[in-house]
């Protein structure tokens, strides 16, 4: 690991301060920061600890949920409004890691989780993530666990965030607080594609810190599930994964939301599949033609060509047990 | 602290009109525009952060007007500085109005970029912290301008921002990339070497009290120093393991204010005032924990070195209460690997001792 200065904010405005200064990082659950520092993957000059900022609440913001970017995720998925309100986002935060991770990962951190591309984490491969320009190992290397949605010439790396998938479908949108104001930015703009610049991962500008991110009131929330399809029965990334909300009258499906998670570059919105389902009735039929729809623009390559198969599975079942 | 534009047009939704007082043109959003609505009454001109404003608006290809109570300005990439509207009983009036339209009361000041179809595309509440008026508009043109690049750049789908010319898009593109990859490469994307000196002098050490099984250690040490590494190394606890150092594999478990979390990743600078358990801390007048009874009577192990993580894992699990059945145990305890193999008996000891303990 690299040296770095270690710095305790004791409020926002002091983490501003610090946080917006070159090389420098927010540290909360450290889960993600500390791996990558250790694996000198991430090099920060200073790390900047907000764990002591008053970031943790989790409120009923007019029948909708405000989470503070720094309630773990245990905290989250156990809490009473999380719980009856929102069940994808709960199945989501349990499928994810460990109870220790669990209890030490925020939700601000999550939304920065960094991908398990074996080439970015090993320090030493060509990998335009971790070191600009340097080319994609991947390309040509082994990629059973990369992303065949929204790749680049350039990047193919899958975004790992199991919670994100579920925030994508349950239309959160992020806060920011940054050195000239604050910021509401749809979760679907949060995350960016790698295209030329697979360094770029997310809307966030230097020094801008995620302060809490809203999910509304909506009338599919309450029907929504997260499905996660992973190599082992637990603890494990997700080979392809789908977190669904329905708004149902009787069998007719009213309004619809498809997000997938471990098959593409960020966490991934499958609108087509969506706009399809609206009028049609929940059946395991539509449900796969849906799911067809949303891998049409899929890119795979040998190794993860099973993928293609599996999201679409996925899809499916994530729909019936949202219908059922 | 910060609420969304609530009142005011979200992103994706379309700008309501702004008509200046006095003008033949009425400011309409036929090209990208940037919005900023100010408190100040009245406005001076922009001397140092000119040239970075107009680099912005450059790459945005939009105009930039600022509307306040005591005057209105355009600013463009190429041309003058030009004053729209000067202070007047009817302008204020009319940017009261306006404000109230954008969701804008009269205390704060916000920002809005309005695209070529008048599609607010984002929207941003300064904060100004004491800091002049240009000063701040210019930090909020570049998060608009990041902004804009991350719509736009990766995806020709989503090009919808900035239609007036596709060469707009493809300045934006090229602008705003470049400025952020050298800022990038600055930062933390040098090409990482693992055997590479770092490049300064260390970083001062720093003072840590670390509350151990009730008692208080103090140390100073490297900000680096994991709480596994300060326990093994610095205060010749062993009992906590090393696996892998890297969150996958649970040996090196403790708890920290009752809840388990993996030492390897916790830095010893961030644990504060809160209490750490660790497997010697478990046991009580020397008779062992219930679990670790369990553990021996179940002969929940076989090589022993991920047990006290496991035992660790295992009290927090009890404690929490969201396991009962077999299956639910053992995903409850994934955080914990043992390459002996010895799950069966593991699960076999919780399952004991949580019965046990009613």
């Amino acid at each position: 690991m690299q040296p770095f200065a270690f710095v305790h904010a004791d409020s926002v405005d002091d983490a501003l301060a610090t946080g917006g200064r070159d090389g420098a990082r927010y540290i909360a659950g450290g889960t993600t920061l500390v791996d990558l520092m250790r694996l000198e993957v991430m090099r920060p000059r200073s790390i900047v600890d907000i764990t002591g900022l008053p970031l943790t609440a989790i409120e009923d913001m007019r029948g909708g949920v405000r989470i503070g970017a720094l309630a773990t995720n245990t905290g989250v998925a156990y809490h009473p409004l999380i719980t009856t309100r929102f069940p994808a986002l709960v199945e989501a935060l349990l499928s994810g890691a460990s109870p220790q991770l669990r209890n030490m990962a925020t939700v601000g951190g999550n939304l920065l989780q960094r991908t398990r591309c074996p080439y970015f984490r090993d320090g030493v491969s060509p990998c335009n993530k971790r070191a600009p320009g340097s080319g994609c190992a991947a390309l040509d290397g082994y990629t059973r666990s990369h992303a065949v949605l929204g790749t680049s010439g350039r990047c193919i790396a899958t975004h790992p965030s199991d919670m994100c998938v579920a925030l994508v479908a349950l239309d959160a949108t992020v806060h920011t607080r940054g050195p000239s104001g604050v910021r509401a930015i749809p979760i679907g703009d949060f995350h960016t594609l790698p295209g030329d610049h697979p360094e770029i991962e997310s809307a966030l500008l230097p020094g801008e810190l995620v302060t809490h991110v809203e999910l509304p009131a909506s009338a599919f929330a309450a029907r929504s599930r997260y499905t996660k399809v992973r190599d082992r029965a637990s603890f494990s990334f997700a080979l392809a994964s789908c977190a669904v909300a329905l708004d149902l009258r009787g069998t007719a499906i009213r309004d619809a939301r498809i997000a997938l998670g471990g098959i593409a570059t960020k966490p991934w919105r499958a609108r087509e599949a969506e706009r399809w389902l609206l009028g049609r009735a929940t059946t395991t039929d539509n449900f796969r033609r849906a799911a067809a729809i949303a891998l049409e623009g899929a890119s795979p390559r040998p190794d993860n060509a099973f993928k293609v198969e599996l999201a679409r599975r996925t899809i499916v079942r994530a729909l019936q047990r949202g219908a059922s | 602290m910060s609420e969304s534009f609530v009142s005011g047009p979200s992103v994706g939704s379309a700008a309501p009109d702004l008509v200046v007082p006095g003008l033949e043109r009425r400011v309409s959003h036929a090209e990208p525009r940037v919005l900023a609505f100010v408190r100040d009454g009245k406005l001076t001109e922009p001397v140092t952060e000119l040239p970075t404003i107009r680099a912005e608006l450059r790459g945005l290809g939009a105009e930039l007007v600022v509307v306040s109570p005591g005057g209105v300005w355009s600013v463009r990439a190429d041309d003058p500085l030009e004053p729209l509207a000067a202070a007047s009983a009817e302008l204020a009036a009319e940017v009261s109005d306006a404000a109230q339209r954008y969701g804008v009361t009269h205390d704060e000041d916000a920002v809005f970029v309005i695209d070529g179809r008048g599609v607010v595309r984002f929207n941003h509440r300064l904060e100004r912290r004491g800091r002049a008026l240009w000063a701040t508009l210019t930090d909020a043109l570049t998060i608009a301008g990041r902004a804009a690049h991350m719509r736009e750049g990766h995806d020709a789908r989503q090009r919808v921002l900035f239609t007036r010319r596709e060469w707009t898009v493809t300045c934006l593109v090229v602008g705003c990339a470049t400025a952020f990859l050298s800022a990038c490469k600055e930062q933390e994307h040098r090409p990482a070497d693992r055997r590479s000196p770092p490049a300064e002098p260390a970083p001062p050490d720093v003072e840590v009290m670390l509350r151990i099984n009730g008692t208080v250690h103090r140390l100073t040490i490297d900000p680096r120093t994991s709480l596994l590494d300060a326990l093994r190394e610095r205060l010749g606890m062993t009992g906590t393991k090393k696996g892998c150092d890297g969150g996958q594999c649970g040996a090196c478990t403790v708890l920290i204010d009752g809840k388990r979390v993996v030492s390897c990743l916790t830095l010893a600078a961030m644990v504060g005032d809160r209490d750490i358990t660790t497997i010697e801390g478990l046991a009580r007048d020397g008779a062992l924990h219930p679990v670790q009874r369990a553990f021996v009577e179940h002969d929940g192990l076989q090589c022993g070195y991920c047990t006290p993580g496991q035992i660790m894992s295992a009290v927090a699990l009890i404690r929490e209460g969201h396991a009962t059945s077999d299956d639910e145990v053992r995903e409850q305890m994934s955080g914990n690997l043992c390459r002996c193999g010895a799950y069966p008996n593991i699960i076999a000891a919780i399952q004991a001792a949580r019965r046990t303990r009613g």
